[in-house]
């Protein structure tokens, strides 16, 4: 088969990006153990983790700029320990820091970007005038880099990681240093580039992964803990979620009879000056549970409100972390 | 060569956009300047051999000047990441640094030829003596250039760059007074070889010969391919 098509009958067959059990060791440190997961185009995957969990590592040997010390890293079907040139022109780049270059202007460094990237004379302003349309640069275009706030740079840095328009997208906290509004901008801009291209961002705002992310990967200590949607790792959690009700029944009489229900592990009460009783019970997953708990409730007088609280992606991610944590002390 | 184009452009832009190339190329000419008068107009003669012999000095500590930010500004600016990131070859990105150097050189290198105007006016100087002088400086000069290149891959601290580039090259300059303290033939002739300084010598008498030409290519090649091994080994 004629190289050009073999190469794109493998990329037919391969994700945007794939890791494939790398590891990375500094001396006998080890960051990375043993990392696999894909990212496939069209999906945005958020990448969670403490800060030290080893995600900008993972991110810097996507790009390339690190080499995994075992494992293979393929970036649109092609790997970066022996094709990195192939790969890189199919990738976009913001590291946690822009790396921008205080002395040139704004208009002066994308051009540079531009080059770099082979992207031919004709099609260059085009391009250009793009992203900075998407970035919302457009004020600042003449300015010198040094210049520019914290927000411009992020944004620049984000600017020149989509010239070109490359089929993945790595970055890396694109929002941290940003203003509330400038923040809801930028995820749009990842947002409407992911419907088409795969993209993996590292961030520890858990709201942010919620909105914007299909898919969500939590690494700690250079493992990965989990990789889902956001609703299906809430899901997984909710086994033993709480049912919240407030009634003005008697609380002892109703207490007895839920606690014995089968699905019902433990039962906490308060009431409060107005003789309406807090009642939480935290209860193994079952569909029916809320009817039954209601029809107990209602034989013993008013029910006010009955809910149940899923557990919020903090407490699956804080669990997860702390499950970690816990695995490597009885180890 | 898209990329090695891209890399040049930028460190054209960076020279002049900061006060480096502006600062190296005023003050080799001031420095020229004064050499050149005070050897024509002190000896009388219309020659440039003590002019160059003093420009190769100038240019060992110049050189340093010119070539610590080269890869040290990028690591110190995150900016090398962004580089290896891109899809552009290691040897684009340290070859288009090197020719970016070797550009502000050489318009260092014309200016001072202003001082030929009076020269040629008033004087009958060696046209020989001054190419083949002139050629030297410039071979001596991507030498140089290409050792800083190869420091500054070696650290993100400019000034520690600059520090190291600046007795290594003095240190290839003098070698050559070692000569005489050998009892051993192949000593004597290994450091007369090495020495920056005696081939020059050689190149500004209007010696233009291959084993000077040839040593100083060997030099700069050996240390860009040091530095690109360098930077691959560093990921």
């Amino acid at each position: 088969m004629a190289p050009d098509l073999l190469d794109a009958y493998k990329k037919m067959n391969s994700s945007a990006i794939s890791l494939k059990r790398i590891s990375k060791r500094y001396g006998p440190k080890e960051i990375i153990h043993n990392l696999s997961f894909d990212v496939e185009p069209g999906e945005i995957v958020g990448f969670l983790g403490p800060n030290g969990a080893g995600k900008t590592t993972t991110m810097k040997m996507i790009a390339g700029t690190s080499t995994a010390t075992s494992g293979t890293v393929r970036v649109a079907g092609f790997d970066m320990a022996t094709q990195p040139e192939e790969g890189t022109k199919r990738l976009g780049y913001l590291p946690e820091h822009p790396p921008l270059y205080d002395i040139l202007k704004v208009s002066g460094f994308l051009n540079f970007i531009a080059n770099a990237k082979g992207i031919p004379r004709r099609l260059r302003k085009i391009e250009l005038d793009k992203v900075v349309n998407a970035c919302k640069l457009e004020n600042v275009v003449e300015s010198e880099i040094y210049k520019l706030s914290k927000g411009y740079r992020q944004r620049l840095g984000l600017a020149q990681a989509l010239v070109g328009d490359p089929e993945v997208l790595l970055l890396d906290e694109p929002t941290a240093g940003l203003d509330p509004g400038q923040i809801q901008e930028t995820r749009e801009v990842i947002r409407k580039f992911g419907t088409n291209h795969a993209v993996l961002l590292s961030t520890h705002i858990l709201t942010e992964v919620t909105l914007i992310c299909s898919r969500v990967a939590i690494i700690n200590q250079g493992k990965l803990l989990a990789i889902d949607s956001p609703e299906g790792l809430q899901k997984a959690l909710e086994e033993t979620s709480t049912v919240g009700l407030v009634t003005s029944g008697n609380s002892t009489s109703i207490q007895e009879e839920l606690s014995n229900l089968d699905n019902v592990l433990s039962i906490s009460a308060k009431t409060d000056k107005s003789n309406r009783t807090k009642i939480t019970c935290h209860v193994e997953s079952d569909d029916n549970i809320e009817s039954e708990i209601a029809r107990i409730v209602i034989k013993k007088g008013n029910l006010f409100s009955l809910n149940r609280q899923s557990p919020s992606l903090e407490n699956v991610f804080l669990r997860y972390i702390k499950e970690s944590k816990d695995l490597r002390n009885t180890n | 060569m898209n990329g090695l184009l891209a890399i040049y452009g930028k460190e054209m832009a960076t020279y002049f956009r900061s006060p480096i190339a502006y600062f190296l190329i005023s003050s080799f000419l001031l420095g020229t300047g004064y050499f050149f008068i005070y050897n024509v107009f002190s000896s009388g003669t219309a020659t440039m051999d003590l002019t160059f012999r003093d420009m190769a000095f100038l240019l060992m500590i110049l050189v340093p000047v010119l070539t610590m930010r080269i890869f040290s500004g990028e690591y110190s600016g995150r900016t090398m990441e962004l580089l290896i990131a891109l899809p552009i070859n290691t040897w684009q990105i340290v070859l288009g640094k090197y020719l970016a150097a070797v550009t502000i050189l050489v318009i260092m290198t014309v200016a001072t030829f202003v001082n030929l105007i009076p020269m040629f006016l008033y004087g009958n100087p060696h046209l020989v003596n001054i190419i083949c002088g002139y050629i030297g400086f410039i071979l001596l000069g991507m030498a140089s250039i290409s050792i800083g290149l190869f420091f500054s891959a070696l650290t993100q601290n400019q000034i520690v760059a600059a520090l190291i580039t600046l007795p290594t090259l003095l240190g290839f300059w003098w070698v050559g007074h070692l000569q005489n303290m050998q009892s051993n033939s192949f000593m004597q002739d290994f450091l007369g070889y090495i020495a920056f300084s005696l081939h020059y010598s050689e190149l500004i008498r209007g010696l233009l010969r291959s084993e000077a030409v040839i040593y100083y290519l060997l030099v700069a090649a050996t240390s860009i391919i040091l530095t690109i091994s360098y930077i691959k080994w560093r990921r």
